[in-house]
């Protein structure tokens, strides 16, 4: 489409502003972690890898990450079965009360997170489950759940079911049926999905914070911690781990579902 | 496999089988369960006041700790706050948001199409408090702007931990979810409409007011409410940008468990956004149906 010169000053004007609000945090951290001085200034003090051999012996930061990467393992794991069956359900059934259901299922994303936080923590806290680790990777799968049962349900409804007839005519069991016709086509969802909760767990902030005490801080709160007290470049050093993780969610995004499906019209 | 097939089929018979899609549902129905359960802990919460002699919520129940939130002044000020900046924050980005999506969606170039996808998607995987960290950076006082500002003799500015700095800081994190709502509405225009409207004689602007626009509405409206629940609850951004002087009502919240220790008015903030939050998604249901999630593939 040929817009009208104005018009494309206009949108263009705005795209660039939009484009450099997104990206500015991203390319200062990156830009912040390389850079010479103790301050962060501008212009950069020149270019050193300092600060990495810096985190490399901090090791606070380092198990504040591992934890980090329990609670984003737990959540996945606990997600995967949970969302994949509820995503096939979904797609591929008549399920009576579909609408309640479905509202139902959405509650993670309609209650505010610091209300599904504040829930759980006085939950885990009757339970006595608090300072421990694996509950806050339990949070995390359901705040994030809608998110793996869409990517399933995306994938379940361009199956066939003709196909999981076609299997059951030739004789195959239904569980023969379900590992072998219906669970690879869902596949990419299942992975699609999985790898948003990894990420999402990985950098969930609000939820850890209410979860944890001192002892178990996972590495979001560690750097939200540190920032309010001064700002070094070794929390920037840190910081690229999880720009990092984003860029390789991104491609394997890209790569398994292509992130064009995000612009289809329902 | 032929024994397990056995097994599962004296375990379940063909017979049970239009209980499958229910069986299916529960891990997940359990799952979202510990929320509901939540939910059910900060009501009763809520009901019980600090007994300020043991420091303990007390063991009868009162609705005193409503008439607190609802009457005093603090509280009715950080809800101002939120409200006015979620509504700020939700006009900006929708401005913002609609050129984007416009241009992600109508551009011939598969190139630039993915460029912004991408640019999209990369701070959303981010994280919230990486990105907050990049603006203190920016704009701290001795951050990136007003060192720049100090070499052609500027005296420092204070950008950080005021109001503009929070609304900012939310403007960024709700853009990729604003036009993400955005572009499948965009999508559904066909271009034609666009084309023939101009043919007819109508210059762009009124192109855009008179038939995008219109068109684009549901989608506007729905990103709208998403960015308008999303800012209002924020805790991240009042609390790193703002510095703990532009609390939003997550910070108070907070602020009521882990500071003063008041878990039964803290409950009862949580409880009460919960329910202006759940008002807000409802109208999104209202208005799309709850087949958000839904898809039409085909079913059995």
């Amino acid at each position: 489409m040929t817009m009208p010169l104005s018009q494309r000053v206009v949108f263009w004007t705005i795209v660039i502003c939009v484009l450099a609000i997104l990206s500015i945090p991203t390319i200062v951290v990156l830009g912040a972690s390389f850079t010479a001085g103790n301050i962060i200034a501008f212009p950069p003090e020149g270019l050193s890898l300092k600060w990495y051999s810096k985190i490399a012996g901090a090791s606070d930061l380092w198990r504040a990450f591992g934890r980090s990467l329990y609670v984003a393992t737990v959540c996945t794991i606990v997600a995967i079965p949970v969302g994949t069956l509820a995503g096939i359900a979904l797609a591929k059934y008549r399920v009576r009360f579909e609408t309640p259901i479905q509202v139902y299922l959405l509650l993670p994303f309609t209650i505010p997170l610091i209300g599904s936080g504040i829930g759980l923590m006085l939950l885990f806290g009757e339970l006595r489950l608090l300072g421990q680790l694996w509950p806050v990777g339990i949070a995390c799968a359901v705040i994030n759940l809608p998110f793996m049962v869409w990517a399933v349900m995306a994938s379940a409804s361009g199956l066939e079911p003709d196909l999981e007839l076609a299997a059951a005519n030739c004789g195959a069991p239904p569980l023969s049926t379900f590992f072998h016709v219906t669970l690879p086509a869902v596949m990419p969802g299942v992975i699609s999905g999985a790898l948003l909760m990894f990420i999402l767990a990985l950098n969930e902030f609000l939820v850890s914070l209410l979860l944890v005490d001192a002892r178990i801080v996972t590495l979001p709160v560690q750097i939200y911690n540190s920032i309010r007290s001064i700002i070094t470049p070794d929390l920037a050093a840190i910081s690229v781990i999880f720009i990092a993780s984003a860029v390789v969610a991104v491609v394997a995004l890209d790569r398994l579902v292509g992130l064009e499906i995000f612009l289809k019209s329902k | 496999m032929d024994a397990v097939e056995a097994v599962a089929a004296t375990l379940w018979p063909a017979r049970f089988g239009k209980a499958i899609p229910y069986l299916l549902l529960l891990p997940a129905i359990l799952l979202v369960g510990l929320l509901v359960l939540g939910l059910v802990e900060i009501a009763d919460s809520s009901l019980r006041t600090l007994d300020t002699s043991t420091f303990l919520p007390s063991d009868y129940r009162t609705l005193a700790n409503y008439e607190r939130a609802l009457t005093e002044g603090l509280f009715r000020t950080v809800a101002t706050r939120s409200l006015l900046g979620a509504v700020i924050v939700t006009v900006l980005t929708l401005i913002l948001a609609f050129p984007y999506a416009y241009l992600m969606v109508r551009t011939r170039s598969a190139g630039l199409r993915k460029l912004l996808l991408i640019a999209l998607f990369l701070p959303f995987f981010i994280g919230q408090v990486v990105r907050a960290y990049g603006w203190l950076i920016v704009l701290g006082n001795q951050g990136m702007v007003n060192e720049a500002l100090g070499l052609i003799g500027v005296a420092p500015l204070r950008l950080l931990y005021n109001y503009p700095a929070v609304l900012f800081g939310l403007i960024q994190y709700m853009l990729p979810f604003a036009v993400l709502m955005l572009a499948p509405a965009m999508t559904a225009i066909p271009e034609e409409l666009e084309s023939a409207a101009q043919s007819l004689g109508a210059n762009w602007v009124r192109t855009m007011f008179h038939v995008v626009l219109p068109l684009v509405k549901p989608g506007l409206v729905g990103a709208g409410l998403v960015v308008l629940t999303l800012s209002l609850t924020d805790f991240a951004m009042p609390a790193i940008l703002g510095g703990g002087s532009q609390d939003f009502i997550a910070n108070a919240i907070y602020d009521q468990f882990f500071r003063t220790s008041d878990q039964g008015l803290g409950s009862t903030l949580a409880l009460l956004l919960v329910a202006v939050g759940s008002i807000l998604a409802g109208l999104v249901f209202m208005i799309f149906g709850a087949g958000t999630l839904a898809s039409r593939g085909a079913r059995r």
